[in-house]
């Protein structure tokens, strides 16, 4: 049972609302019962030990999963019905946590795929050079030049995503990620296999986007939650534990049993 | 929307973006000078070569070669092996030869028949096929060649059965008589030409950036709101007109067309020449073509050794750069930029 509930702040508006989401594979329980509200602008956080169904909330709340039950509001819109890239053409980016670019692209090229489900001018508009040509061209070079310079990739840009380190590879995600300006960023266990200093430079990035933005990340590395989130939610066995600031989380009686008994630094 | 860049990367920012106009420019510069030569190679080949038998198997090849782009736009464009594409070029022939011995049309009516009605099936083939991905979809694809085979078979008052469809009158393009060889060479690969320059104008669209990312991921497509399964059946659809083209402007060089348009064979050798020349180059399988065939014939290859020696090399490709030929120069690009890195930052 839900045993805490921090309030919405009163005056954000709820962005991201899920409501008593269940999920079964079988006769499997991968969730039963979770809600969470995000507020607008919020960092929010999703954690709990391996298995314990945080993948597969963060696939139900953007849309690649279909819950068994339950409703996910995005922006006050019912998603059960959408599409998934009808969903991210509402203002909803998501990482992901392998494959997250454009492998055989070059850095550039990544940007230009992040981009162009917003272009407004087709085939024909490509070959007479129109005025949509040209404007959606000048507007995705303004936001790429802006993307390059904020994800300290502007010397990589020729270079192809697939040789990059890997902590570059996952800036690059999060840059092919902002170049539709999402409203929402979905982030699945964006410092998984990073080093230290991967992972203190992903941080910065992450607050330096933050501004204007709801982000909601699932995450194993508790440094990266403490540092950015201003809730987390602990889900444990596919049921939801606590919800509220991350030091108050770490302390709930439940958590430290369930999940941080285990491994606490 | 807060983005302050620092001024140190504000500064590498503005001069990359200078030397990518730069390089933007020398590109424009490069296509043109390329489709210059195109133009003077197909001239110049033309206005020389005085074999009949040459002229005519050029014009061939270019008209096979229309059909491997069809496939390319398939396997380089969305990443899927489509083995039933041969489908549509035997609608291109049967479409020609229809229209001109059944409906009385000329040629070039007849084509654009055959062609409308490959794109109508490829509309519909795709709405059920392309639900499919990999393996699934080329033998799905494959399978329905072998009905289509069959059916023009069987649809003798439609089809002529199994002998196929001959007799035409002199074929036509309004005052071109594709009878002589110059002329059929001098159409084809005009034909040629404008489909790889409506090709690489489609490469540089907002659909074109569409294709690359599905075929390189396309849940992360997806995710920045890519309608995969649409992009997935537009794809098809322009392949479809194209193969379709390919067939019918092969009706005038075989003068037949029997159901063995329909046989996977046809498929393979165009996919093999796509992989010879490069599935990422839009003019590859073009080059892949005049390699498979006009190779060949000036070594005088008995076809037996013809099919080990492509064999082998497609084996090598696959083991080497399974992605194409391409690879191979991608691999060196990188090796090339990055010992040129070093070199700078010592």
């Amino acid at each position: 049972m839900l045993t805490s509930r921090a309030e919405p702040a009163a005056a954000a508006p709820v962005v991201v609302k899920a409501s008593e989401i269940v999920k079964r594979y079988g006769g499997l329980t991968a969730l039963n019962g979770v809600s969470l509200a995000v507020n607008e602008g919020e960092i929010f956080g999703i954690i709990g030990p391996n298995g314990a169904g945080k993948s597969t909330l963060f696939d139900i709340l953007c849309g690649i999963t279909k819950p068994t039950s339950g409703s996910v509001e995005i922006m006050g819109q019912d998603i059960g019905a959408m599409a998934p890239h009808a969903i991210a053409r509402t203002g909803v980016a998501r990482s992901f946590q392998r494959t997250a670019v454009f492998a055989d692209a070059t850095v550039f090229d990544n940007l230009l795929y992040g981009r162009h489900a917003s272009f407004r001018h087709g085939v024909i508009g490509r070959i007479v050079g129109s005025k949509a040509h040209r404007d959606d061209q000048a507007a995705f070079m303004a936001r790429a030049e802006d993307v390059l310079a904020l994800t300290g990739l502007a010397n990589d840009r020729d270079r192809r995503a697939g040789v990059l380190a890997y902590g570059v590879q996952r800036r690059l995600a999060v840059g092919v990620a902002l170049m539709a300006d999402p409203k929402i960023l979905f982030l699945d266990e964006p410092a998984a296999g990073m080093n230290g200093r991967e992972t203190a430079d992903f941080i910065a990035l992450i607050r330096a986007v933050a501004p204007g933005r709801t982000i909601l990340i699932v995450e194993h590395d508790m440094a990266v939650i403490k540092e950015l989130c201003s809730r987390a939610l602990v889900v444990v066995d596919g049921r939801p534990v606590v919800v509220d600031a991350p030091h108050h989380v770490l302390r709930h009686p439940e958590v430290v049993t369930a999940y941080l008994g285990a491994d606490d630094e | 929307m807060e983005l302050s860049p620092t001024p140190l990367s504000a500064l590498s920012a503005g001069r990359a973006d200078r030397s990518r106009a730069a390089r933007d420019a020398r590109s424009a510069r490069l296509t043109k000078i390329l489709l210059a030569a195109a133009v003077a190679a197909i001239a110049g080949f033309g206005l020389v070569v005085s074999d009949a038998f040459i002229l005519t198997l050029a014009g061939y090849t270019c008209a096979f070669g229309l059909f491997a782009l069809s496939i390319n736009v398939m396997l380089g464009g969305i990443g899927e092996v489509p083995l039933g594409q041969c489908l549509f070029f035997g609608v291109g022939s049967y479409g020609a030869a229809i229209g001109m011995l059944k409906l009385g049309l000329p040629f070039e009516a007849a084509a654009l028949l055959g062609m409308a009605v490959a794109v109508v099936a490829a509309a519909a083939i795709g709405v059920v096929t392309l639900r499919l991905t990999g393996a699934y979809f080329s033998i799905v694809s494959w399978g329905l060649t072998g009905v289509a085979m069959v059916a023009a078979i069987n649809l003798e008052g439609l089809t002529g059965g199994p002998l196929g469809m001959f007799g035409f009158p002199p074929i036509t393009i309004g005052p071109l008589q594709l009878g002589t060889p110059q002329t059929y060479f001098y159409v084809t690969a005009a034909m040629l030409l404008l489909a790889v320059l409506f090709l690489v104008a489609v490469r540089r669209s907002p659909f074109g950036a569409a294709m690359e990312s599905v075929r390189q991921n396309r849940h992360l497509a997806q995710s920045v709101g890519v309608d995969v399964t649409r992009v997935r059946l537009k794809a098809f659809m322009l392949s479809a007109p194209l193969a379709a083209l390919g067939g019918a402007l092969c009706v005038p060089y075989a003068q037949i067309v029997t159901p063995e348009v329909f046989n996977v064979g046809n498929t393979v050798d165009g996919l093999l020449m796509v992989l010879l020349g490069g599935s990422q180059i839009i003019a590859g399988p073009v080059i892949g073509a005049a390699i498979f065939t006009l190779i060949p014939h000036f070594l005088e290859l008995d076809p037996n050794v013809r099919i080990l020696l492509f064999s082998s090399v497609i084996i090598l490709i696959m083991m080497f750069a399974p992605g194409g030929l391409h690879q191979l120069g991608l691999a060196l690009r990188d090796r090339l930029r990055r010992s040129n890195d070093a070199d700078q930052s010592r």
